[in-house]
């Protein structure tokens, strides 16, 4: 059986070095989980930042999960499932699907483990059916964020013109608050038309594809409003390899940096700014001040702003 | 008839060292977190497992004839949009269900058709099944999810029986009447001899064809058994739900020894696959492992099931 001892110790040797990563950096001290929607998106890492830097603060312990994929809310609800079972103090969750987690916050509340709602919003009808709660949600207000894109896309086209939406993935919370706020931003401007409404879901390449074929489809398009930076970049993209510069205004959500990067260079019109990493601070900070028997607000609103040319030449970011 | 005893040592030897594979992974997290071993503990991570190992029986048999199915992960999503929409609809549970299981098993059918009459290559024929079938349930649901469900339905994932969650039961009978179907009869005979040398099979009287059309179709019918296991557990039915699940059951079946080029494989084997990949995801996420390490261990251990068995069956030839 040698070579089997071989791939033992192979084995063996690959997970060693895991050993160390669960070390508790404040022995003694509370742990906070915080779960995201996924770790590939500069906006989730800017949310862990925030997150980080807090627990150092309040010297408490915090662990970031996130699924492999950002559509997989199965297992998302798998992690937490498992941080119930390591008993952690608190948990901070970014449902990857607003209704799917609602079973295992239930679960999360039996086990007496309070679950902190950041950034998109848990559907509050099924968790009252089910009995379950939240200690309080934190985030920027999305509805918000659209209507001011819709009312700023409407302004620059003075009140006339054609109109792309690039959406996330449908039945969103987050996607949808974004996409009702800009219709209804646009709908005191009777000239604004939107031609399509297609889902990109989230991503750049599908932005890029997508937008595409919106050019092709579509050519008349004076406008585009993507619900996540990084669909429209891949609209800019889109934009460039079609040599439409100049002649497409595209707005995007988040102020990711490469958008705001965008925005700068004349590529992007506008950006909508939440702070992700307010986001992740408060987080912790909420978690911490509800451990020690404080009670925290059942809302808390994070700032939203319009990123433009002009707003960053103020050096208003 | 001394080939078959050999592959059946083979498939032994290679099971036990799955089996001490899963342990020795048990015992390593057990030592390093005091949150593993508890019977708490466990039956999460059965229950966690479950969805994964109900499909990947369906992926074993059909590896087993040497083929492959990369569309379970979207038949389980179009499966469970109409076993959603027959719920919401007011139909009665078991009705519901037997929407779904026809759904899944429709799927699998038409996989089977387009294989054995179509000449289709299963990679192909399967591949196009995936966009198929994904494409079906967003277009049925208009790419939103179905969500909220009667407790009837819902006891499916939140049901104990004696201490054991419901999805965890029907996992165990899962295999064993796949374990003896797969052993003891007609069908499972001939699961292996199609894989095993397909022109033999036929020349020997075999009905490969219709053979062929039972086994994708079983594994259409369990793909749409893991989506009603999903959908009572998620209280809703995504339309983009089980996406890469392929994935996850050819490893689990894979890790249990059963080679991709067919004729060889057993369901146990594919349980304890399922098994190892739902500890390392829980041990790694009770040390507080990112994800992004969890993926590259995965994979490592893939390799090295696979290396196990060159190693073992080296082992054999000297």
């Amino acid at each position: 059986m040698s070579s089997f001892k071989k791939i033992l110790l192979i084995i063996t040797v690959l997970i060693l070095p895991l050993t160390g990563c669960h070390k508790e950096e404040f022995p003694g001290r509370p742990t906070v989980a915080l779960v995201v929607k996924t770790l590939n998106n500069p906006f989730f890492n800017d949310m862990q930042r925030g997150a980080e830097e807090a627990a150092r603060e309040l010297e408490i312990n915090l662990i970031v999960q996130a699924a492999e994929r950002e559509v997989d809310v199965e297992q998302q609800v798998q992690i937490v499932e498992n941080l119930i079972q390591r008993r952690v103090d608190a948990i901070l969750l970014t449902p990857s699907g607003s209704r799917e987690v609602v079973p295992v916050i239930a679960r999360a509340n039996r086990a007496g483990i309070p679950v902190l709602n950041l950034d998109t919003r848990v559907d509050m009808d099924l968790l009252n059916r089910d009995n379950a709660h939240i200690a309080t949600f934190i985030g920027s207000d999305n509805y918000e964020g659209g209507r001011i894109a819709g009312v700023y896309i409407a302004e620059r086209l003075s009140g006339n013109g054609n109109v792309a939406i690039l959406e996330g993935i449908p039945g969103h919370e987050t996607g949808d608050s974004r996409q009702r706020g800009f219709m209804d931003g646009i709908s005191a401007y009777p000239g604004i038309r939107v031609v399509t409404s297609q889902t990109a879901n989230w991503e750049r390449n599908l932005g890029y594809n997508v937008f595409e074929n919106i050019l092709q489809s579509h050519p008349g398009v004076q406008a585009v409003f993507a619900a996540s930076d990084l669909m429209a970049l891949g609209a800019v993209e889109a934009i460039a390899s079609n040599n439409r510069q100049g002649s497409i205004i595209v707005v995007g959500f988040d102020a990711h940096s490469e958008a705001v990067d965008a925005v700068e260079r004349g590529l992007m019109q506008a950006t909508i700014a939440q702070s992700p990493a307010e986001i992740g601070r408060l987080g912790v900070q909420n978690a911490y001040k509800l451990l020690n028997g404080e009670t925290i607000p059942e809302e808390i609103t994070v700032e939203i702003k319009l990123i433009t040319k002009d707003s960053l030449a103020e050096g208003n970011f | 008839m001394r080939k078959k005893i050999d592959v059946s040592q083979f498939d032994k030897l290679r099971q036990f060292g799955t089996i001490i594979g899963l342990i020795l992974l048990c015992a390593f997290f057990a030592i390093l977190s005091p949150y593993f071993f508890t019977v708490s503990n466990l039956l999460n991570v059965a229950q966690q497992s479950a969805i994964i190992a109900v499909i990947s029986v369906g992926m074993t048999f059909v590896i087993i004839t040497a083929g492959i199915d990369l569309s379970v992960g979207s038949v389980l999503a179009f499966a469970g949009v109409t076993l959603a929409s027959a719920l919401h609809a007011g139909l009665p549970v078991p009705l519901a269900i037997m929407i779904g299981f026809a759904t899944g098993f429709g799927c699998g059918l038409l996989n089977g058709v387009l294989i054995s009459f179509g000449k289709l290559p299963p990679f192909i024929a399967t591949l196009g099944m995936m966009s198929i079938a994904r494409g079906a349930a967003l277009w049925y649901t208009d790419g939103r999810p179905i969500s909220g469900f009667d407790d009837g339905f819902r006891f499916l994932a939140t049901g104990e029986i004696f201490h054991i969650p419901v999805a965890v039961i029907i996992m165990i009978v899962v295999y064993i009447i796949a374990h003896f179907v797969l052993t003891k009869t007609k069908l499972g005979r001939y699961t292996y001899a199609i894989g095993g040398n397909e022109e033999a099979a036929i020349l020997s009287g075999i009905n490969v064809k219709l053979y062929k059309n039972i086994i994708y179709g079983i594994a259409g019918l369990l793909s749409a058994l893991g989506a009603v296991l999903l959908t009572a557990r998620l209280n809703s039915a995504q339309p983009i739900a089980g996406i890469m699940y392929e994935l996850d059951a050819i490893a689990a079946t894979v890790i249990g020894g059963t080679s991709l080029m067919g004729g060889q494989g057993t369901v146990i084997g594919t349980l304890i696959g399922a098994l190892i990949i739902g500890v390392l995801r829980n041990g790694l996420n009770l040390l507080g492992v990112s994800s992004f390490i969890q993926q590259i261990v995965i994979g490592s251990v893939i390799i090295g099931a696979i290396l196990l068995d060159t190693a073992l069956k080296k082992q054999k030839t000297k």
